[in-house]
């Protein structure tokens, strides 16, 4: 294959590309799925094919094709080339790319127990614990939906620049959704989900049983205890999940540069950042948000971006300031900087856009009971359900899911949807403390057209916000 | 590619798999995304890949083949009957649909010069100045041309064969960082396609927002643009499914039979509607499309099934499977007798929301939600609009459709990235719609 991909990029440059990348995909995997105790069936990935980006003329062009022969290959390279210069056409500033150190490199994540040699009557095991462990609770949770996949990804990419990238990725995860329903009142946890890069023993290892036992409990007691939370301007201890949500709708995509310059205006929207917001104060000292791909077997891991530029850890916001954006090749260009290795695509058959990896709010000094020891009254929300944000990253909203008032410091009762409705700039502000440890949750981030859902993790450590106006629903 | 669906067939059945289904795509799309007034990237994709749906003893297994060599292929089925054979059956699985079946020419669904058209950034251009000439400052959007085959191969006789096209435009126009506007135009022949329509209404709306002031909180008669209710009853069309409602996506869940909606209210899936975007012959078993009528009248009458969830809960397949889901092809508001000026002049005090997006659940099964309106948004006191800006609907999918006091009579069919599966829609008027915001 690498030799295709190589012929791929020389194709483009000899028909007139003034940049070229070819990126080789392949995927293969397993899906499985549970409904309320049914087996629902076996899915099997398998997919790959080669996608072309080229530059002409300051005009960009993208095709793919999965049928991998040097013919189709030549014929994908030749509309790629065509359809930029038709692009360039239609641009009033020609598309330029940031100088960068390129290097050839191989990376793959190693799994203690290879998922591929393990029979899915054995996967589906891991869905029936789930099953069993939330029966055992004796709570009636009459719609169950479970499901499990893993998949390898592995990927050649090469640059006319100089860049040649070959990696090997694998990712596990296991999703739920349950409804709880007793005393006649119904709570439901919608898609939760663990999820890792690496073998299945970091999904064992992490028991998904036992957060789906959590949750049903946390319902349960919900349904039973639950109150009214209060209203008006309370304190606010948000978990790492619920920090984790925070950091990604409101730091990381607004810090996105395709953003910020309008790119995704159309779709995903644009940003309330500027670019001559760098510098700037976002939030309160004590706030400190990173993006880093590097994380070992995190959800978004990867070492080297889709443009071959190489990882490395993103101060987003540093002590309350605006520090750095996540950039691409083309938006490092316009910032008049290096790219911070942000380029990424779901598959061979899109184009690398700008996007997070894992994004979360760094400790600070706090214990946990040190966060809540001093708060007269306030609310604690452990998790969420409905979340949402303008399309200019400002004005959002999340709800808890388990969640329990903080009386004189000490956690009392469950409340029921509290509701977090704020700006993004009065959220970071009123963070006055943090904690020390860091926790991570998995996701799926949506962009790009068509959609592109890439794993993420968010999270980080708990926080506290002071005089926050929360409501009820 | 009949030859390689029947070949795989041929395997499948010597295997020793019972209910086998290959459904094979042949697709041509073309996109044009734009910002800023000029294009950021043209893409083309040419796709041929193979859905495969296979049933032994009750167990089931589907993949997608894109290496369509016989040795593959082998492989494949293979895999699949090595696989399969440790599973545990789904109980509740009920067969596929006995074939052969009819079908009927839909009309405006093909056009060769779609297929023919050569260069369609003109259209782009037509579109970015419409909503230039209204008084954008920037323009962004997305092109789609499209070129899809299908064929269709079952164990249960099926050998079916569709071809369609269609070209799309979604256009978003803005003036200042608070203003903008959204238009769309989605056809499956090209005499139909008026990209200006799209950039001007986009352009409009823009002009219309300037200077908008924060908005207000508290429950207010709302005018949704098809636009925005599309996007609502997107999401909805996923409850519609009798998979979901037992997976616990649904507020419809043991709701047969019941109001949930206002009397005047009708939504039906049409999947043979003529220029609807979702439209085909036949759904994934090779049961002809059809109408299917999901609330009459405010009365919840069906989910959408396919055959194995219709032999289980003992009726008839609505034609909308997805083997193991069935979704919907296009879903369909029917129109009310309201002019849109009337339906305004219906509204003494209110808010008129031109888009939303970002509709998330808080409870599927309850319906509570939340929806954040984007491009313009404006108060409505005596037929006079003021931009307003910053607030969210916060309310219950089921409390929406049975407040709705008034329906436009003209539909809009709509179809983009926030719209997944298309909606036909006219204009909505929702009495009492819940309106937050954030205060701090």
């Amino acid at each position: 294959m690498h030799e295709l991909v190589e012929f791929a990029v020389e194709k483009a440059l000899e028909l007139g590309a003034d940049y070229a990348e070819a990126r080789f995909e392949e995927k293969n995997g397993t899906e499985l799925v549970m409904k309320n105790g049914n087996a629902e069936g076996l899915g099997i990935l398998a997919d790959r094919g080669i996608g072309i980006r080229v530059l002409v003329d300051g005009g960009m062009g993208f095709a793919s094709t999965n049928v991998l022969t040097k013919e189709s290959v030549a014929e994908a390279v030749k509309k790629a080339v065509k359809l930029a210069k038709a692009a360039s056409k239609v641009r009033n500033e020609p598309i330029r790319f940031s100088e960068e150190d390129f290097h050839e490199v191989y990376y793959e994540v190693k799994m203690r127990k290879d998922f591929r040699d393990i029979p899915p009557e054995e996967k589906l095991e891991l869905l029936k614990k789930v099953e069993e462990e939330v029966k055992g609770t004796g709570v009636n949770v009459p719609m169950r939906f479970l499901r499990y996949s893993d998949w390898m990804w592995h990927k050649i990419i090469a640059h006319s620049d100089g860049g040649f990238v070959e990696s090997y990725i694998p990712r596990v995860s296991l999703t739920y959704n349950l409804v709880v329903f007793e005393n006649g009142q119904m709570e439901q946890a919608p898609f939760v989900q663990r999820a890792f890069s690496g073998g299945l023993e970091l999904l064992e290892k992490d028991e998904p049983w036992k957060w789906a036992v959590k949750d049903v409990m946390a319902l349960k007691r919900l349904i039973y205890e639950g109150q009214k939370p209060p209203e008006g301007k309370v304190d606010l201890v948000i978990s790492p999940e619920v920090a984790g949500i925070a950091v990604h709708e409101s730091v990381g995509h607004p810090y996105e540069a395709d953003r910020i310059f309008g790119r995704e205006a159309a779709q995903a929207g644009e940003s309330f950042v500027k670019p001559d917001m760098l510098g700037e104060r976002i939030g309160s000292d004590v706030v400190t948000v990173i993006e880093d791909p590097t994380i070992p077997n995190s959800w978004g891991f990867y070492l080297y971006d889709d443009e071959g530029v190489k990882a490395r850890p993103r101060y987003l916001i540093r002590n309350g300031i605006i520090n750095e954006f996540l950039t691409n090749r083309e938006y490092a260009y316009k910032l008049g900087q290096r790219s911070n290795a942000s380029a990424r695509a779901i598959n061979y058959n899109r184009e690398p856009i700008v996007r997070m990896a894992n994004t979360y709010l760094a400790p600070g000094d706090h214990s946990f009971e040190e966060l809540i020891e001093d708060i007269k009254l306030g609310v604690y929300m452990v998790s969420f359900n409905e979340w949402n944000i303008d399309d200019r990253r400002y004005q959002q909203r999340y709800i808890g899911r388990e969640a329990y008032l903080i009386e004189n410091g000490e956690i009392k009762h469950p409340v029921r949807r509290p509701i977090l409705e704020i700006t993004t700039r009065a959220l970071w502000s009123s963070v006055d403390a943090v904690g020390k440890e860091v926790e991570f949750y998995p996701g799926t981030c949506g962009k790009g057209e068509p959609g592109q859902g890439v794993p993420v993790w968010m999270g980080g450590a708990h926080a506290r916000l002071r005089d926050i106006p929360l409501r009820r629903p | 590619m009949f030859d390689v669906n029947e070949f795989i067939l041929k395997r499948a059945k010597e295997l020793g798999f019972g209910d086998v289904v290959v459904l094979s795509y042949e697709t041509n799309r073309r996109q044009v995304r734009f910002a800023n007034n000029e294009i950021t990237v043209a893409k083309n994709w040419h796709e041929r890949k193979i859905e495969l749906f296979v049933e032994k003893e009750k167990r089931v297994a589907s993949t997608t083949i894109t290496d369509l060599s016989n040795e593959n292929i082998e492989r494949i089925l293979k895999t699949l009957l090595s696989n399969i054979r440790g599973m545990s059956p789904k109980e509740d699985y009920y067969g596929i649909a006995e074939g052969p079946f009819e079908y009927k020419d839909i009309p405006e669904t093909f056009d060769r010069a779609i297929v023919e058209l050569d260069e369609p950034n003109e259209y782009v251009e037509r579109a970015i100045n419409a909503a230039l000439e209204e008084g954008a400052k920037r323009v962004a959007g997305v092109l789609y041309t499209d070129h899809n085959k299908l064929y269709l191969t079952t164990s249960n006789g099926v050998e079916a064969f569709d071809e369609g096209t269609g070209i799309e435009i979604s256009v978003r126009a803005f003036i200042g960082d608070l203003e903008s506007g959204h238009g769309t135009n989605s056809v499956r022949v090209l005499k139909k396609f008026d990209p200006e329509s799209a950039g001007r209404k986009a352009g409009e709306i823009a002009r219309l927002a300037r200077n908008p002031e924060q908005g207000p909180e508290g429950k207010f008669d709302v005018i949704f643009d098809p636009l925005a209710f599309a996007n609502l009853l997107s999401y909805m069309s996923f409850m519609t499914s009798a998979y979901a409602a037992e997976a616990g996506f649904s507020f419809l869940v043991n709701k047969l039979g019941q109001k949930v909606a206002a009397d005047g209210v009708t939504i039906k899936d049409i999947g043979n509607l003529p220029n609807g975007y979702g439209t085909r012959k036949f759904d994934d078993e090779g049961v002809p499309t059809r109408e299917t009528t999901i609330i009459e009248n405010g009365t919840f009458r069906t989910f959408l099934l396919n055959t194995s969830l219709a032999r289980k809960y003992g009726t008839e397949t609505t034609a909308n499977a997805g083997l193991v889901m069935p979704h919907a092809w296009n879903i369909v508001l029917e129109p009310g007798d309201y002019s849109k000026e009337e339906l305004f002049s219906e509204v003494k005090k209110g808010i008129y929301i031109t888009n939303v997006w970002y509709t998330r659940f808080q409870n599927y099964v309850a319906g509570d939600f939340s929806t954040i309106p984007r491009d313009g948004i404006f108060l409505v006191e005596n037929g006079e609009l003021k931009p307003i800006r910053n607030i969210r609907v916060s309310d219950n999918l089921q409390r929406i459709l049975e407040n709705i006091v008034a329906l436009g009579k003209e539909l809009y069919h709509i179809h983009w990235w926030e719209v997944n599966t298309p909606v036909s829609t006219p204009y909505v008027l929702v009495k009492d719609v819940g309106i937050t915001r954030a205060t701090k």
